[in-house]
């Protein structure tokens, strides 16, 4: 029997904050349970006439079992296969030919799918985004079909691409806990052995409203839309919780490292990650700025050390994950032709253990504060990248507001928490390498000859 | 958020004579069952224009005010300093002046210019490609450091020494990119079309050579610097939080020192044309797909089939609605992606089709695209499906109202073509009325069996007999050699 369901709302408001040259202007927001759980943001922005919807499913790679990996990924291409009310394809097809465009895409820790349209299409978005969480129909057909676009992006970006097995390498050595161990692209034999049945277990498990957040930003009204909302959305009926995922990952307590040779690849690259605590807790906030002093821009040691100077490297880079578990702080540098990957190794070891004991100066900081604020500043003219922010804080945390602090947890950050952070994490113990070496094609590079 | 668009945005509906939801459509990859609500209004836009001036030096100058963000951008466009002007035997030049003038002027060094930049969180990048006319100086930043970055953007353009010892450092880095874009199958598949389509014309070339590398003299890069980067034909645009009178003071103030040279306009020539249909296989050994272009000479920017051909290109591959996709991935799934463009510049330009499939069903796949190809030319495309490319293309200007930085580049690209004042203004207009007559007269035009050449990277042991139907078969190595057929 179909439940009857009642609005529960709850709504914060944010006071509009004039533009400052100090801090960033905030984001206003309606934040809305409905009855049957679905969360939904709305933000209203007029500059333009257009707006930006974004479902954001609270299911990714972390979710899929042993021997069904990629599955999460291949059942987001189901989403554009076909509902009760809209045909296989027809999804993309009114989006794109009423002026719009679209896409959807699968991490580690979630599924979202996104619209941006001309302002006058907010009820073909609404119609389109339900009628597949109510209703997805997908045939035999269909799933062979996109089966074989998933393994050719598979083809695409890792089995034809140089360094393209490094990523899985890395995860499969570095965790430990099967949930992040693997990739979300998954294997071939796993994308082979998903079935129908697989298909409609997922859908009934994880894309159920109170499994979601809807998300919509741009030259809307709140109230008339959430009226609207509710009405598309408001009667399909929600599912038990699915299963919480254990992401416990146990400490390390050795380097772990391995050679990985690559047939595509004409230089050595070295990657090494250092487990990291889950994003927004301190931190990980700290190791993002860190991330900043020793690798983004030219001004960076890494840059400054390894590719200008020593010329070592032909290209370094840093960064921290940025998920809901535990992540990886990652560092990668491909190795200068002719030169040694050992002492390029060094090199890297020796600008980490320069930030936990030498000077960091004010201008280094002052760096991240920056990028940070433009950050910041640069979604206040994309109404698609607030509508996958809000989504994402209100999806993880139950906190689309956290969009309005970004600056400010990275403006918290001093030199001493980098210190303490590079001590803590950067450690031998805690990392885990891998070289990719290149390694000449089986086969004769020229059958037949030079000519 | 309170809206502080400073533009005047003039909105406006009209009834839109297309996709009626009642009725059925299947098309390949695609069923249309017609029952979401789609409104039936085209939004269609009127973009806002940009103020306009010309600085004391000449140079026009062009702001479009958005106050949503504190931030500011501009490009300065110089025709004549790009890759196009390359010597013949020093491909690469305008290219390694555009990377080498922020490694060093006469009161800053590399480094500081690196973090002084990095500090404010600000960019300046000036780049060109081998083959474009211009080369474009770049820069961004906060509204609070927006005088900072002119003043570091200034010293760059105007004052940059090219010191030895960065081109050396420069020098190293390059040999190792010449190496690895060896390794990308997208790469060789994009240098072997170029050769193909532009034959001794300067968009033959995509990248620099070694020997090109090691000639590289410091009195080269000074050379190309001061003939090129003149103010004679350059543009300048602005868009973001500034009005035109802060702009103009600005950009006076900085911009005064540099003056015009009496530089002739720079001109170009069209390339030869292609004929005879071939295959050009690169055998890249342990590939698991095949790369594959099809491309044929194309016309130049100001040509009257433009809109024609844009929409023919919509049509046959234009993103995920256009014929190539639903064909080759939502029916077939022989790919992850297929999709067409078209380059149209002062120069004759070509338009290109390109889709990576798993090397066992590259002979297929080949041939539909081949025939999708041939529908064109042979076939009046269907008129809901033409109804509906052109709407596509009229409707999704709204979307660019949300980003100045994309306006502002139509209005650069309206300026740098001579086009007319209202150009944007008509396109929606000139767009609807295409016929379907015409798109099927372009495609017999320009996409001419005859001279269609087809680029494949792949594994040639696996795929070379499947490409034998398609023409003669020339075979290349990874280094652009020809090696035995």
């Amino acid at each position: 029997m179909r439940r009857i369901l009642r609005l529960a709302i709850l709504v914060i408001l944010v006071t509009t904050v004039p533009l400052g040259a100090v801090t960033p202007p905030k984001v206003a927001f309606t934040y809305t349970r409905l009855s049957n759980g679905l969360r939904v943001v709305i933000s209203e922005d007029h500059s333009a006439p257009v707006f930006s919807i974004a479902v954001n499913y609270n299911v990714g790679s972390r979710d899929e079992r042993k021997g069904r990996t990629g599955f999460a990924h291949l059942f987001e291409h189901m989403m554009f296969k076909g509902s009760e009310n809209v045909g296989t394809g027809e999804h993309f097809v009114l989006v794109f030919n009423n002026g719009g465009d679209m896409n959807g895409t699968t991490n580690q820790d979630r599924t979202v799918y996104y619209e941006r349209l001309p302002a006058n299409q907010l009820d073909l978005a609404l119609y389109l985004e339900s009628d597949r969480m109510r209703s997805l129909a997908v045939t035999q057909e269909n799933l062979d079909n996109q089966r074989q676009a998933v393994q050719e992006e598979r083809r695409l970006r890792v089995d034809n691409q140089p360094y393209g097995r490094t990523y899985e390498t890395i995860l499969e050595l570095a965790y430990e806990n099967f949930a992040y161990e693997h990739s979300p692209i998954g294997s071939m034999a796993d994308l082979n052995a998903a079935t129908l049945d697989d298909v409609k277990a997922f859908f009934k498990m994880y894309y159920a409203p109170n499994n979601a957040v809807l998300s919509i930003v741009g030259d809307v009204n709140p109230k008339d839309t959430l009226a609207r909302v509710q009405k598309y959305f408001g009667t399909i009926p929600s599912q038990p919780t699915p299963p919480v995922v254990d992401m416990t990952e146990p400490p390390q307590r050795a380097e772990k490292r391995t050679n990985l040779e690559d047939s595509l690849a004409r230089l050595t690259s070295i990657d090494i990650v250092y487990h990291m605590p889950p994003a927004i807790t301190p931190d990980a906030d700290a190791l993002s700025v860190l991330a900043s002093v020793l690798a983004a821009g030219r001004s960076s040691r890494m840059y400054q050390a390894l590719v200008r100077e020593k010329q070592l490297a032909v290209a370094a880079g840093a960064q921290s994950d940025d998920s809901r578990g535990p992540g990886l702080f990652s560092v990668g540098v491909t190795v200068a032709p002719g030169k040694s990957a050992a002492d390029t190794e060094a090199a890297v070891y020796e600008e980490i253990e320069r930030v936990k004991t030498g000077a960091i100066a004010a201008w280094e900081l002052e760096k991240a504060r920056n990028n940070a604020k433009r950050a910041v500043v640069g979604t206040l003219t994309s109404s698609l990248q607030r509508a996958l922010l809000l989504s994402q804080y209100a999806l993880f945390h139950d906190n689309p507001e956290m969009i309005n602090t970004r600056y400010q947890r990275v403006e918290a950050i001093s030199t001493a928490d980098l210190q303490r952070v590079a001590r803590e994490y950067l450690t031998e113990a805690n990392r885990t390498v891998v070289i990719t070496v290149p390694k000449p094609p089986t086969a004769p590079a020229n059958p037949g000859g030079a000519r | 958020m309170r809206s502080m668009f400073a533009l005047a945005l003039v909105v406006f509906l009209c009834a839109g004579t297309v996709w009626s939801q009642q009725q059925d459509q299947s098309t390949k990859g695609a069923v249309i069952k017609g029952r979401a609500p789609v409104s039936e209004e085209v939004l269609r836009v009127k973009l806002p224009r940009a103020e306009e001036a010309d600085l004391s030096n000449g140079v026009h100058f062009m702001v479009l005010e958005d106050h949503r963000a504190p931030t500011i951008s501009f490009q300065l466009i110089i025709q004549g300093a790009g890759g196009y002007y390359d010597p013949p035997d020093l491909p690469g030049l305008a290219d390694f002046t555009a990377a080498l003038m922020r490694e060093g002027t006469k009161g800053r060094t590399s480094q500081q210019i690196a973090e002084q930049l990095d500090t404010l969180a600000a960019t300046v990048g000036i780049g060109t490609s081998m083959g474009s006319q211009v080369a474009t100086l770049s820069g961004s930043s906060l509204t609070e450091n927006f005088d900072q970055l002119l003043t570091l953007a200034t010293d760059i353009l105007l004052n940059p020494t090219f010191p030895a010892d960065e081109i050396a450092r420069f020098k190293t880095r390059q040999r190792a990119g010449l190496i690895q874009q060896r390794s990308n199958p997208g790469f060789l598949a994009r240098e072997m079309i170029a050769r193909v389509l532009y034959r001794d014309h300067p968009a033959s070339r995509v990248s620099t050579t070694l020997p090109a590398l090691e000639r590289l003299s410091q009195a080269d890069l000074v050379e190309f610097h001061r003939r090129t980067y003149v103010p004679d034909h350059a543009v300048i645009g602005v868009s973001g939080d500034i009005t035109m009178a802060d702009a103009r003071k600005k950009f006076e103030s900085v911009l005064s020192v540099w003056k015009k040279t009496g530089a002739p306009a720079p001109t170009v020539s069209d390339p030869s044309d292609v004929s005879g249909s071939k295959v050009y296989l690169i055998n890249r050994a342990g590939s698991v797909q095949t790369s594959l272009v099809v491309g044929t000479p194309g016309i130049t920017r100001l040509s009257p089939d433009y809109d024609v051909v844009a929409v023919m290109n919509h049509i046959v591959g234009g993103g995920p609605t256009g014929r190539l996709f639903l064909n080759l991935r939502e029916d077939k799934g022989y790919t992850y992606g297929a999709s067409s463009g078209l380059s149209a510049l002062r120069y004759r330009g070509s338009w290109q089709a390109t889709t990576d499939v798993r090397s066992e069903v590259t002979g297929p796949a080949l041939t539909e695209l081949m025939t999708e190809i041939g529908r064109l030319r042979d076939q009046r495309v269907p008129d809901r499906e033409f109804q509906a490319a052109k709407r596509a293309l009229v409707a999704n200007f709204a979307l660019d109202l949300e980003s100045p930085g994309g306006i502002l580049g139509d209005h650069l690209t309206r300026w740098l073509y001579n086009l007319p004042i209202d150009y944007w203004d008509k396109y929606p207009d000139r767009i609807m009325a295409v016929t379907q007559e015409q798109v099927q007269a372009v495609a017999r035009k320009y996409l001419d069996g005859s001279r269609l050449q087809i680029v494949a990277v792949g594994d040639g042991a696996k795929v070379a007999d499947s490409l034998k139907p398609f023409g003669p078969i020339e075979s290349y190595d990874t280094e652009g050699k020809r090696i035995g057929d």
